[in-house]
C-alpha cells in the first residue's frame, strides 16, 4: 500500500514539474484553450440542432443531455490533464530512447509517463464542463447541496479513472508501433457515444460501451442518479474502475517485459 | 510521397477509417431516434439523412486533411531553407505533398463510404451526371482548402502554436461546411454568410447534388463561385507568404 502511496506522490510531483515547463508559453497555452473551446462549440451546435427538431431524444430533454455533456466535459478534462502524457509514449519515448531513462527511475514507468503530461489546456474542457454542469443544474431546478457537488466531484474523477485505464490498455500499442498515438486516440474517442442516451443506439453498440469497452459508466449512469433516473447504477462505476484498472496494469506488466529497446 | 509515407502505417488506415465511422455513428443514431419519435428528420426522409452523413463522413477528409502542419513544422524548425532552394516553387513543392494528402483521403473515403452503406444503406444519386458534377465540385475544392492551408501554415512564422491554429481552422470548415448537420437546420443568418463563404461547397453542397436538391442553374453558379474563391485565396495566400518570407530573411541576416 505505501508504495502505491509513494507512486502516486511521485507523480504530483512529476507533473508540477511539466507545469512549471508549459507556462513558459503562456501565449501558446492561451491559444490551446481557445481552440480546444471552439472544438466543443461543434459539439454543442449539433445538440441545439436535435433539439429544434425534437422536444426530447429518447426521453432525455435538451437540458438534461447538456447535463450529460457537461458531466462528461469534466471527466475527460480531469483525465486530459493528468493522464494524456500516454500519447507521448510511442512517439517521443520510444522512438527516441528515452523510454529507457525512465526504466531505471525507482518507480513504475506508467507514473513516469503520466507524470510528463502536458495538456494543460485540459482546462478548457474543466471550465467548460463546469460551467454546462452548474448552468443546467439551476436550469433543471436540481438542488446543489454539498453532497452532490462531492458526489459530482468523486464519480467525475472516477470517470477520468476509467478512460484512463482505457487509454491505458491501448497505450501498450506503442511497445510495436511509434504511431500508437493514433490507436489510444481511435478508442479514446468512443466515449463521445456516451455523451447521449443510450437508447437511442443499436444494441451492439450498447454492448459496446456498457460491457466491452465500459464508456457508459463514466458519465452516463452517473448522470442518470444525478438526474434521478437510475440510482443505483452509479456505484458500479467505483467497480468497474478497480477491475479496469487491475486489466490494464497486468496488461501493460505483461508487454513490458516483452520489450526490447530501440537501441540495442 | 506523401502517400507512400501513410502506406507504410498499414495499420494506419483501418484506424482512420475506424474513426471516420465512430464519428458517424453518433449523427446517425441520433437522427434515426428522432425519425422514430417525429417521423420527420429534419426536413429530410431518414434515408437521405442517412446517405447525407455517409456521404459527409466520405469527403470529409478532403476539406480538412492538408499539409499546414507540415509547413509550419518546417518553418519551426528551419527544414524551410532546404525546400526553398528546392527546384519547384514552393507552393507546387507543397501542392504535391498536399495532393498525396488527398490520395490517402480517397482511400479513407473509399473505404468509409463502403463499409458504411454495408451497415446503413444510402440512396444513390438521382442520376449520373449528377454524380459527376458533385465529383466536379468537390475537385473545385481542392485548391481552396490549399490555400486555405497555406495561408494558415504561414501564420506559423508569426505564432508557435501550430496545433491551436490548426484546430481553429478544422473547427470552422466543419461548422460551415455542414459536417455537423445540414446548413438548412442551422438559423437563417447562418445560411446567409455560408452563402458568401467557400466552404459550404466543399461538403454541403456536392453531397446534395448527389440528393438531387439543388437545381441546375445553382449548381453553374456554384462552379462560378469556387472558381473565384481559389483565385482570390490564391493571391492572399502569395501575397501573405512572400511577405511573411521577406521577414524571415531579414531576420535570419
Amino acid at each position: 500500500m505505501s508504495k502505491i502511496l509513494n507512486n502516486i506522490k511521485l507523480y504530483f510531483s512529476f507533473l508540477q514539474a511539466s507545469l512549471k515547463e508549459m507556462l513558459v508559453y503562456r501565449l501558446d497555452f492561451i491559444v490551446g484553450i481557445i481552440s480546444q473551446i471552439i472544438t466543443q462549440a461543434v459539439e454543442v451546435i449539433f445538440i441545439f440542432i436535435v433539439f429544434q427538431n425534437t422536444e426530447n431524444l429518447a426521453g432525455w430533454s435538451f437540458k438534461q443531455v447538456l447535463l450529460l455533456y457537461g458531466i462528461t466535459l469534466i471527466s475527460v478534462g480531469i483525465k486530459t490533464f493528468c493522464t494524456d502524457g500516454l500519447y507521448e509514449f510511442g512517439p517521443k519515448y520510444i522512438k527516441e530512447g528515452e523510454f529507457d531513462k525512465i526504466l531505471l527511475r525507482p518507480v513504475h514507468p506508467l507514473i513516469s509517463i503520466f507524470g510528463s503530461t502536458k495538456e494543460f489546456v485540459a482546462m478548457g474542457y474543466l471550465v467548460l464542463g463546469i460551467a454546462i454542469t452548474i448552468m443546467m443544474l439551476i436550469e433543471l431546478s436540481i438542488p446543489i447541496t454539498v453532497v452532490l457537488i462531492l458526489k459530482i466531484l468523486f464519480f467525475s474523477i472516477i470517470g477520468a479513472i476509467i478512460i484512463s485505464a482505457i487509454n491505458t490498455i491501448f497505450s501498450i500499442a506503442s511497445f510495436w508501433t511509434y504511431r500508437s498515438n493514433e490507436v489510444i486516440w481511435s478508442f479514446d474517442r468512443i466515449y463521445t457515444l456516451a455523451q447521449y442516451p443510450l437508447d437511442i443506439y443499436s444494441a451492439v453498440i450498447k454492448i459496446l460501451i456498457t460491457f466491452i469497452l465500459p464508456f457508459a459508466f463514466v458519465a452516463y449512469y452517473p448522470t442518470m442518479s444525478y438526474l434521478g433516473m437510475n440510482k443505483y447504477m452509479i456505484y458500479i462505476s467505483p467497480i468497474v474502475a478497480v477491475i479496469l484498472w487491475i486489466i490494464a496494469v497486468k496488461v501493460w506488466n505483461l508487454a513490458l517485459n516483452k520489450y526490447r529497446s530501440t537501441g540495442s | 510521397m506523401q502517400f507512400r509515407h501513410y502506406t507504410i502505417y498499414k495499420s494506419n488506415f483501418w484506424l482512420f477509417t475506424f474513426n471516420r465511422i465512430i464519428e458517424v455513428v453518433v449523427y446517425i443514431s441520433v437522427w434515426k431516434a428522432i425519425y422514430n419519435q417525429t417521423g420527420d428528420a429534419g426536413g429530410f426522409t431518414i434515408n437521405q439523412m442517412v446517405t447525407y452523413y455517409v456521404l459527409v463522413t466520405t469527403i470529409k477528409s478532403f476539406a480538412l486533411w492538408g499539409t499546414n502542419e507540415d509547413m509550419a513544422h518546417s518553418i519551426r524548425n528551419g527544414k524551410i531553407n532546404k525546400e526553398l532552394l528546392n527546384p519547384l516553387t514552393y507552393f507546387e513543392y507543397y501542392f504535391g505533398i498536399n495532393l498525396g494528402e488527398m490520395a490517402f483521403a480517397f482511400v479513407i473515403g473509399f473505404a468509409t463510404f463502403i463499409i458504411c452503406s454495408l451497415i446503413w444503406g444510402i440512396t444513390l444519386p438521382i442520376n449520373f451526371a449528377n454524380f459527376l458534377l458533385a465529383i466536379l465540385v468537390i475537385i473545385l475544392g481542392i485548391p481552396v482548402t490549399f490555400f486555405i492551408q497555406m495561408i494558415v501554415g504561414t501564420v506559423g512564422f508569426y505564432s508557435s502554436s501550430i496545433w491551436g491554429m490548426q484546430i481553429f481552422r478544422k473547427s470552422i470548415i466543419s461548422i460551415f461546411s455542414g459536417v455537423i448537420a445540414p446548413i438548412t437546420l442551422f438559423p437563417n443568418w447562418f445560411q446567409n454568410l455560408s452563402k458568401i463563404l467557400p466552404f459550404k461547397e466543399l461538403i454541403y453542397t456536392p453531397v446534395n447534388i448527389w440528393l438531387g436538391q439543388v437545381q441546375t442553374s445553382e449548381i453553374i453558379f456554384v462552379i462560378i463561385k469556387q472558381i473565384l474563391w481559389g483565385i482570390f485565396l490564391y493571391i492572399i495566400a502569395k501575397v501573405f507568404f512572400n511577405h511573411a518570407i521577406k521577414k524571415i530573411t531579414i531576420n535570419g541576416g
